[in-house]
C-alpha cells in the first residue's frame, strides 16, 4: 500500500480521508437523529471537503511530473 | 432518493476510492486518471449531495422535531383536545402535513428560509447539549413570530379575507397583512402550544 511517489501518496490519503466520510456520512443515514445530523453535517462535511481538496491539490502539484502511459 | 440507493452509491464509492487507495499506481493510465477523477471527486460530491437533501428531507419530519426530549411537550400540545389551541388544531385538522407539523410552521417563507430554520435547528442542539435549556414553558422563539408564516397559506382564502372579526375592523386585514398586528397576538389566536397549563388538559387520542 506504501507509495513511493508524493502524487500516489497525496491520493492514497486523500482517499482515505474521502472513505471515512463516506464511512460517516453512511453511518449518519442509517442513525437519522439530530446528532447524526450534526455529524453528518460536521464531521462528514469536514472529511469531504478536507478529502476532495487534498486531491486536488495532488493533481495540481504533480503538474510537473512525467506521464508513465 | 430512498435511503438505501444512496447506501450503495456510498458503498460502491468507498469501494472504487479503496482501490486508489491499494494500488494507486492506477493514476498512472489516462483511464486511470479519468477513474480517480470520478472517485475522488465527482462521486464524493454527488454522495454528499444527495445525503445532505436526504438528511434535510428527514430533519423536516414532525418525529425528528420530537426526538429531543425537551420538545415532547411540543409534541403533546399537538393532541389537545381544544379547538382554541392553534398548534392543535392545525395539526389535528390537517391544516399542516401532520408529518412535518413543526416545519411548516416553524420554517420562514422567505429565500433561503429551509436553511435558516436549520441552521436554527443547529443552534438548539449547541444549546441542549453544551449550553443550558429552559424549561420547555420558558423556551422561546429567536425572533417574534412572523404572520408571512401564516399567510402563506391563509393569504386569499376565504375563511381569512372574508372573516367576521378579521373584516369588523376595516384596518385589521391590512395590519396583519403588514406584520404590524401579530396573528397570534391576545385575544386573536393566542393560544398556541401553551405546554405550561398540559396537565390540565384533555388530549385527542386518534390520528395514529
Amino acid at each position: 500500500m506504501a507509495s513511493a511517489s508524493p502524487l500516489e501518496w497525496r491520493l492514497q490519503i486523500s482517499g482515505i480521508i474521502l472513505i471515512l466520510g463516506l464511512l460517516v456520512e453512511g453511518l449518519c443515514l442509517l442513525g437519522r437523529g439530530p446528532i447524526a445530523f450534526i455529524l453528518f453535517v460536521g464531521l462528514g462535511g469536514f472529511l469531504f471537503v478536507v478529502g476532495i481538496l487534498l486531491y486536488l491539490y495532488s493533481l495540481v502539484s504533480a503538474k510537473g511530473e512525467p506521464s508513465k502511459e | 432518493m430512498p435511503t438505501f440507493l444512496i447506501l450503495l452509491l456510498v458503498a460502491f464509492s468507498i469501494f472504487l476510492i479503496g482501490v486508489f487507495v491499494f494500488r494507486p499506481q492506477v493514476t498512472a493510465t489516462r483511464g486511470g486518471k479519468m477513474t480517480a477523477f470520478l472517485a475522488l471527486f465527482a462521486l464524493p460530491i454527488l454522495c454528499f449531495g444527495m445525503g445532505a437533501s436526504s438528511e434535510l428531507e428527514h430533519a423536516k419530519s414532525t418525529k425528528f422535531c420530537l426526538s429531543c426530549h425537551i420538545m415532547e411537550p411540543y409534541g403533546k400540545s399537538l393532541r389537545v383536545d381544544d379547538p382554541q389551541h392553534l398548534a392543535a388544531a392545525h395539526f389535528q385538522n390537517h391544516r399542516v402535513p401532520a408529518d412535518e407539523a413543526c416545519y411548516t410552521c416553524h420554517t420562514n417563507y422567505a429565500m433561503f428560509g429551509g436553511i435558516k430554520a436549520k441552521l436554527g435547528g443547529l443552534r438548539h442542539i449547541y444549546v441542549y447539549y453544551f449550553g443550558t435549556p429552559p424549561a420547555p414553558e420558558n423556551i422561546k422563539l429567536y425572533e417574534p413570530y412572523n404572520n408571512r408564516e401564516c399567510l402563506h397559506c391563509h393569504a386569499g382564502a376565504r375563511s381569512f379575507e372574508e372573516g367576521a372579526v378579521h373584516t369588523a375592523d376595516p384596518d385589521l386585514l391590512p395590519a396583519l397583512k403588514a406584520n404590524k398586528t401579530s396573528c397570534i397576538s391576545s385575544g386573536c389566536h393566542g393560544v398556541v402550544h401553551d405546554v405550561g397549563k398540559l396537565k390540565d388538559a384533555t388530549f385527542w387520542k386518534g390520528g395514529g
